[in-house]
């Protein structure tokens, strides 16, 4: 039984290719409203979707590096940036406090039963996708410092 | 059909499926099906595996859950495979791997490799119907909150059936039967739930109000009560257990708040191990309540958050022995959720003392328990670019104050009765004070700066009664600085120091961290307990390792040694043992 599931997931691994089909998990806003990533999608061409948590340090180091040359991404690429929070009810609350304490002028969502961390298959935390025409054309995880400049370069090939 | 007899079923289908499609993939004609099927076919697969190795100074491996199975190489395994069809339907199954034995002090039943959970679901913009496993929280989780959470082994998914339902955008309802699961099995205890929210600034078109939130719910735990000893008087025995809860969220923009109230229905309490094997105290059935206050302030550049919680008897489990104090060391069957609101700690060493919420009511364990009362406060504050205290890029602060109390009450314990007090605080089982500042220096190099002060009672850290022990006080200070070097490159170096009278005394650490790329990275820290009394106990904990990530695949790597104590995930914690050995990490998802 072991093996064979091994060798399923090997194959799988293999034969599959990304997932580039958007998720539908509902996502709150901060006000309490219901959406989800295809209706984002929808109203924006091109956007970037970073999946953080307010206990994440490398998460809001990326956030933090973003926000510092957010304005020159819009202006260039028209980009909209939502920043998905997975805090769970113990920290999220924290969410709101954080992001007006921190400046940041990204469009805030809520995934605080980690549907949307599941659905995409995401066991930690940083992950960043970018939303071109309804379909994940970029996906990475983790943050090391200097990432956003890769991001950037990323961005401009689908603007 | 029986259950097992159903999940191999479904096994097997989605090997065939997988294997049918592969093998297809030659045949031209049937490439757009296979395609196709594949282009509707999402999942995740997530592998840990430890080779737990014999030490030197930590001694030999040995598994406590599993004393005679010397079995030092354990992988624990997660596949996930949703497919989506007809545009609104999905089903998906999850399997999972626990060979040949989980890793170390995870639940013990999760073992061998089965099917784990299972669904069928259909959505369209009114209705969200689920048949199967499911996961769930009302509000914030009082009352209810079916989640996973694989790091602690933790995974309460309810099987049965919900029905969500919103008809309009302002309305929701959302009603669910199901039984939750433990290890690869499924309780019989059974939840029955109905949850209801409004939004009331849009419903009633409130101009001013942002956000104007209410909600309802309703939360039935049944189990049937067989009494071991024929005497035992049934009688306004509770199997059901139903319990209420009402929340309010309001945003004024600047201001906001949040209110929730829940009562939990009378349910059965134990006697304490010290009197023998723990029985249901006959005829003493004690109801809970607990209160949630949040009230906030918010503009550009500033946040304050300040929160309150009450908790009287709060602990509520799906199975009633999993409520018995020293029975539940894996934290199973936990119905509702109600974590630890301190800050949770990134740093390695601000992770030894760790506060764990107190809900419980234990009428006749020690002096009595009857719950937890206290509260946090928050403070983000940014300084902006080119004043005083920002410089040329702004500097980032933020700070935590906590403060957690047993719930003042008073103990008849020879008539199994109790007299908790509404709003006053028992003995400190917990007050932490911790600040971070955030830095960018120059274009390069940037840096954070944390203190933290932490009172922490003996008995909540290192187990037996609360509050009477005295506390473990300590200061931790944290430096870290990260130099971007350019292309990808970059270095991270981290100091730490941990300074405490108490326990095992001093600590001392360090991380150093660089990334090759933005694919590759390499670390090694260590963690010192220096200060130990006992100088064979003054252990280096170090670890070395990298990993490798592309798009959804991420390979990690790490030698070392763990160092034994609380693993905690969202304010619920895992007790693991001290350990060494080499661990491998996969995750991928397609």
């Amino acid at each position: 039984m072991k093996n064979l599931i091994l060798v399923a997931v090997l194959l799988m691994t293999f034969t599959l290719s990304a997932q580039t089909d958007l998720p539908t998990a509902k996502l709150k806003t901060l006000t309490g409203k219901t959406t989800d990533l295809p209706t984002i999608a929808k109203e924006n061409d091109l956007i970037i979707v970073s999946l953080w948590a307010t206990w994440c340090a490398p998460c809001k180091n990326e956030l933090d590096a973003i926000s510092e040359v957010y304005d020159d991404w819009k202006e260039e690429t028209n980009v909209k940036l939502y920043a998905v929070s997975v805090d769970d009810s113990r920290t999220v609350k924290r969410v709101k406090p954080l992001i007006n304490g921190k400046g940041w002028e990204y469009e805030i969502l809520l995934d605080t039963n980690n549907d949307l961390k599941r659905a995409l298959g995401a066991p930690t935390v940083p992950v960043t996708l970018i939303i071109k025409n309804g379909e994940i054309v970029y996906r990475h995880s983790g943050y090391s410092p200097g990432a956003e400049d890769e991001l950037y370069e990323e961005l401009k090939k689908h603007s | 059909m029986n259950t097992s007899n159903m999940k191999k079923t479904i096994l097997l289908l989605f090997f065939s499926i997988t294997i049918v499609g592969y093998s297809q993939e030659t045949e031209t004609e049937n490439e757009s099906i296979v395609a196709q099927f594949l282009n509707n076919l999402t999942g995740s697969f997530e592998s840990n595996a430890q080779w737990y190795t014999n030490d030197k100074e930590l001694g030999d491996f040995s598994d406590p859950n599993f004393p005679i199975e010397d079995k030092s190489l354990r992988v624990n395994s997660y596949l996930r495979l949703d497919y989506n069809f007809l545009k609104n339907f999905s089903v998906g199954v999850q399997l999972e791997s626990y060979e040949p034995l989980p890793l170390l002090n995870y639940y013990t039943e999760y073992k061998g490799t089965n099917v784990a959970t299972y669904y069928a679901n259909y959505r369209n913009e009114k209705f969200d119907v689920t048949a199967g496993h499911f996961y769930e929280q009302f509000g914030s989780g009082l009352l209810l909150r079916a989640f996973e959470e694989r790091q602690l082994g933790l995974n309460n998914a309810l099987r049965g059936g919900r029905i969500k339902y919103a008809p309009t955008e302002f309305l929701n309802f959302t009603a669910l039967y199901g039984q939750p699961r433990i290890g690869f099995e499924t309780s019989d205890s059974e939840i029955f739930g109905f949850d209801t929210n409004i939004d009331l600034s849009n419903a009633l078109k409130i101009e001013n109000i942002s956000t104007f939130n209410l909600g309802l719910s309703y939360v039935g735990k049944n189990e049937e009560f067989i009494p071991q000893d024929a005497n035992f008087d049934t009688i306004d025995f509770p199997e059901m257990v139903h319990s209420y809860a009402a929340r309010v969220d309001l945003d004024f923009g600047k201001f906001y708040t949040s209110a929730e109230y829940s009562i939990k229905g009378k349910d059965a309490v134990y006697s304490p191990a010290s009197a023998g094997i723990p029985e249901i105290i006959e005829g003493k059935y004690f109801d809970g309540n607990a209160l949630l206050l949040n009230l906030g302030y918010t503009k550009k550049g500033l946040g304050i958050l300040g929160t309150l919680r009450r908790m009287e008897n709060m602990a509520f489990f799906s199975e009633r022995e999993y409520s018995v104090p020293g029975n539940n060391n894996f934290n199973m069957l936990n119905t509702n959720y109600v974590p630890a609101l301190t800050k949770q700690q990134d740093y390695s060493l601000a992770n030894i003392y760790i506060y764990q919420a107190q809900p419980s009511l234990q009428i006749q364990n020690f002096a009595g328990q009857a719950g937890e009362i206290g509260g946090q406060f928050d403070l983000f504050y940014k300084f902006n670019k080119e004043t005083s205290l920002g410089g040329k890029y702004g500097t980032k602060v933020s700070a935590n104050f906590s403060y957690w109390a047993l719930l003042d009450a008073t103990f008849d314990q020879d008539n199994s009765t109790y007299d908790a007090e509404f709003l006053k605080f028992g003995s400190r089982l917990n007050r932490d004070f911790n600040m971070e500042i955030r830095k960018k220096i120059s274009k390069n190099w940037s840096g954070i700066f944390t203190y933290i002060n932490t009172i922490i009672d003996k008995g909540v850290t290192l187990g037996g009664p609360l509050g009477v022990q005295g506390d473990i006080k300590s200061n931790i200070v944290i430096a870290e600085a990260t130099h971007k070097i350019g292309k990808g490159k970059s270095i991270r170096v981290e100091a730490q120091h941990l300074w405490t009278k108490q326990d095992n005394k001093n600590w001392a650490g360090a991380t150093i961290e660089y990334n090759a790329t933005n694919a590759i990275a390499f670390y090694v820290n260590d963690a010192y307990n220096y200060g130990n009394d006992v100088e064979d106990d003054q252990i280096h904990y170090y670890n070395v390792g990298g990993s490798y990530t592309k798009g959804a695949s991420r390979v990690a790597l790490n030698y070392g040694r763990q160092r034994g104590g609380l693993l905690c995930v969202g304010g619920v914690c895992r007790f693991v043992p001290e350990n060494t050995g080499l661990t491998v990490n996969l995750t991928t998802s397609f």
